[in-house]
């Protein structure tokens, strides 16, 4: 709703000059006014000699035969003819000689000059005196004299007087037009400036309106998102105690078949399928567990170009060759502090959803490059810190997604494909993944556009340290008798497995169900080489707590925790603090053997 | 017979001009009655008439260029008609004067004064000029045959005229309005 105020150019510029015009019209009216009056003035008088002029002259060409003949009667009727005309004050004939032969006055008092010769007009007290020749046949015979009212000069200045009244009045009349359309100007000039003001203000509300419920929309997500992780977090954390136990109690079961697999093939079968179905249900509580943020993650200092790279070859078998896998790696890429697995998985989970985007094949691309999410970015997003990233994006030429798919991508058990096709926890798990480990993802799409999903993982200032990957192909390293390991685990069947695989491994064990058992145990037997607890534990001390106190109390006792989930009061910030170690639930018999080694050799 | 005025004058000169100014004082004041008065204004009307007429063809009606103001009969203005016409022009001709006892025709006159005589009456003298370019003047003929076109009366002890139009018209003379309407009457319309 935001509004414009425009101006007409052209006309603005004549409303600009419109005082300077009316001054002129001004300036110009008087002068002309002036100047008609003088015209006017001069005109009035010449006429004036003309009218009586003709007058005389007519009387002078009708006079000549009676004065001539000296017939004073005719003349006398000739002259009072004069009284026709009011303007003449007085009328005189004189003959030849100069002499009176008879006159006409308009008032008896009037005076007539005793002799007159012809003349030129000429203006005396506002009179206008004429005296023409009276000839016939080119004869002079006598002379007319013709005495007229001037208009007197009062009256012709009132005239005047009037006209330059009127002119000063449409001089004042547009003065006060040239005023009022200054002050108009102005008004409207102050009028469009606080209509701009206003229009700002307008748009500055409506844009704290749309931050705000884009905040609010924020804050609801990331409410609804803790929620369902809550949710799944507890539900995955049961899920895990017993798929361990599940899974445990499966593989020990295959190993006490008689005769091993060779002889009991269709027994051996059935537990391995059990086993798979086990893993698979495993597999889904770590990713849920992803989502809800709750896993523990290993990361380390990595480099984005070297992984997509290593990433490569699975995904060209695993995508299939309809589709096109290509990437554009950025030179000079920063580096990140993320974990390894948990990142191939999130790029894995994402080609996979783009595979199944473009059933009919297409391109995937793979692309990194160095970010910087300024502050303008980062408050229209939500829980974005500012600052340098990196982004490695999973793009396909696929069939895009709506507005409203878009929306709820991320929650955990959404999906757009077919029933038993998805889990719905893919984008969940990278979500969890990606802001777990501090960064930001999101999605570009629209319908028949394809699919963009980009993840932002914090820059890491950490000089580069070479890495190499070591392939665990090791056989399962055994224990000794005189390696004693204490398990501590509230949950029975956990605790029982433990200790089972374990003492076949060839270690001496001791168990504890809780925190002060287990320092009970510790206290009586000074030789334990290895606490491996639960962190989960009822009866006030947590396993974080007592590997705390053990360390303290026990220097060289060797600490593994293992848990189904995270907490922050041991895993600050989803990482292991320095010199812990973690077994992440549901482990295997070798996965629990090479970790317990490793730590007993190090 | 131009020879004859100066010596008339010679003889006669200050009897005339003491009487001129005496009765031309008189007149002045209150225009008394008087014959010599009346013949003086007489003279001078003769060639005063010029303007107002118009002679069909002037120049060559005007032998010699003058324009000839001709007393035929008895004269009864002698000096007081030179006197007169002293100075005066006509259309930027001089003013001639010739007395004449009779006439058989026209003889190069403009205005004829026609008095008449034993000899030849007035009436004979106009039959003689009928239809030639001359402006005739009488002096108070009462006979229409006796009158000339211009006839001179006397009205309120005033030299008047009457002014016959159609005579006019035989004779090619044009007389101007502003004239007739100066007459105290006027034959064959046209006033």
């Amino acid at each position: 709703m935001s509004s414009q105020v425009t101006k007409p150019r052209g006309t603005s510029r004549l409303w600009r000059l419109t005082p300077a015009i009316a001054l002129a019209t001004v300036i110009a009216l008087l002068t002309a006014g002036g100047l008609m009056a003088r015209y006017v003035d001069r005109a009035n008088a010449q006429q004036e000699v003309d009218e009586v002029s003709v007058q005389a002259r007519v009387l002078a060409s009708t006079v000549t035969a009676a004065l001539a003949f000296n017939d004073r009667r005719v003349a006398q009727e000739y002259v009072n003819a004069i009284r026709a005309n009011p303007e003449i004050e007085a009328a005189a004939i004189y003959d030849s000689g100069g002499t009176l032969f008879v006159s006409y006055k308009q008032r008896p008092d009037a005076i007539l000059p005793p002799d007159v010769k012809p003349d030129e007009p000429r203006f005396i007290e506002d009179r206008l005196i004429v005296a023409v020749p009276v000839t016939e046949g080119g004869n002079a015979l006598g002379t007319v004299y013709l005495r007229g009212f001037t208009e007197p000069f009062a009256l012709r200045l009132q005239r005047y007087g009037v006209i330059g009244l009127l002119m000063t009045m449409a001089s004042v009349v547009v003065a006060v037009l040239g005023v009022m359309q200054l002050t108009q100007r102005r008004a409207n000039e102050e009028l469009a400036r606080r209509a701009e003001q206003l229009a700002a203000a307008n748009q500055a509300l409506e844009m704290q309106i749309e931050e705000r419920e884009k905040v609010e929309e924020a804050l609801r997500q990331s409410q609804k998102m803790e929620a369902i992780g809550q949710l799944t977090g507890g539900v995955a954390h049961d899920f895990n105690n017993l798929l361990q136990v599940i899974l445990g109690n499966l593989e020990r079961l295959g190993r006490r078949l008689p005769g091993g697999g060779a002889t009991a093939g269709g027994e051996l079968r059935l537990i391995e399928a059990a086993s798979r179905a086990a893993g698979r249900a495993a597999t889904l509580t770590q990713r849920l567990l992803a989502f809800s943020r709750r896993q523990p993650l290993a990361p380390k200092s990595l480099d984005l170009n070297r992984l997509v790279a290593g990433l490569l070859e699975l995904l060209g078998r695993t995508l299939g060759e309809a589709i096109h896998v290509e990437t554009v790696l950025a030179g000079g890429l920063w580096r990140v502090f993320a974990d390894e697995n948990q990142l191939e998985n999130a790029l894995l989970n994402l080609a996979v959803n783009a595979r199944d985007a473009m059933l009919q094949g297409g391109r995937l691309t793979l692309e990194t490059q160095n970010v910087r999410l300024d502050e303008a970015y980062a408050r229209s997003q939500e829980d974005v810190r500012p600052g340098d990233y990196v982004l490695v994006s999973v793009s396909d030429s696929g069939v895009g997604m709506t507005k409203e798919v878009l929306a709820r991508a991320f929650d955990p058990f959404f999906t757009t494909k077919d029933i038993g096709q998805g889990t719905g926890l893919g984008l969940s798990q990278v979500y969890g993944f990606v802001r777990q480990s501090g960064g930001h993802v999101r999605i570009d799409s629209a319908p028949g556009q394809g699919a963009s999903v980009k993840l932002y993982l914090p820059r890491f200032f950490e000089l580069e340290v070479v890495e190499t990957v070591v392939a665990d192909t090791r056989p399962v390293p055994h224990g000794s008798r005189h390696e004693t390991i204490l398990i501590v685990e509230d949950e029975d069947d956990v605790r029982s497995f433990t200790r089972d695989t374990l003492l076949e491994l060839g270690y001496e064990v001791r168990e504890a169900a809780n925190g002060p058992a287990a320092l009970r145990v510790l206290e009586d037997h000074p030789g334990l080489r290895l606490l491996f607890t639960d962190i989960g534990l009822p009866g006030g001390l947590n396993g974080r707590q007592l590997a705390d106190e053990a360390r303290r109390r026990w220097p060289d006792m060797r600490i593994l925790l293992t848990t189904g989930y995270t907490r922050d009061a041991m895993v600050r910030q989803g990482r292991l603090e320095a010199g812990v170690e973690l077994l992440v639930k549901p482990f295997t018999e070798a996965d629990l053997a090479r970790k317990i080694r490793e730590v007993l050799d190090r | 017979m131009n020879r004859r005025a100066p010596t008339h004058l010679c003889y006669a000169s200050a009897w005339w001009t003491i009487a001129w100014l005496l009765l031309f004082a008189s007149m002045q004041a209150a225009w008394p009655q008087g014959a010599p008065l009346e013949y003086a204004v007489k003279a001078t009307y003769l060639h005063k008439f010029a303007p107002f007429v118009e002679w069909p063809n002037a120049a060559a009606e005007f032998p010699g260029g003058d324009f000839a103001v001709c007393v035929v009969g008895n004269d009864p203005l002698g000096a007081v008609l030179d006197r007169a016409v002293s100075g005066q022009q006509v259309a930027g001709r001089t003013i001639t004067v010739r007395r004449l006892a009779s006439v058989t025709g026209n003889p190069g006159c403009a205005v004829m004064f026609v008095t008449g005589s034993d000899a030849q009456p007035a009436t004979a003298v106009l039959a003689a000029v009928r239809g030639t370019a001359v402006l005739t003047v009488t002096d108070g003929a009462t006979d229409s045959a006796a009158k000339g076109i211009i006839n001179f009366v006397l009205q309120d002890d005033r030299v008047r005229f009457e002014i016959d139009n159609s005579a006019a018209a035989a004779a090619g003379l044009t007389i101007s309005s502003k004239l007739l309407s100066l007459a105290v009457h006027v034959t064959g319309g046209n006033r």
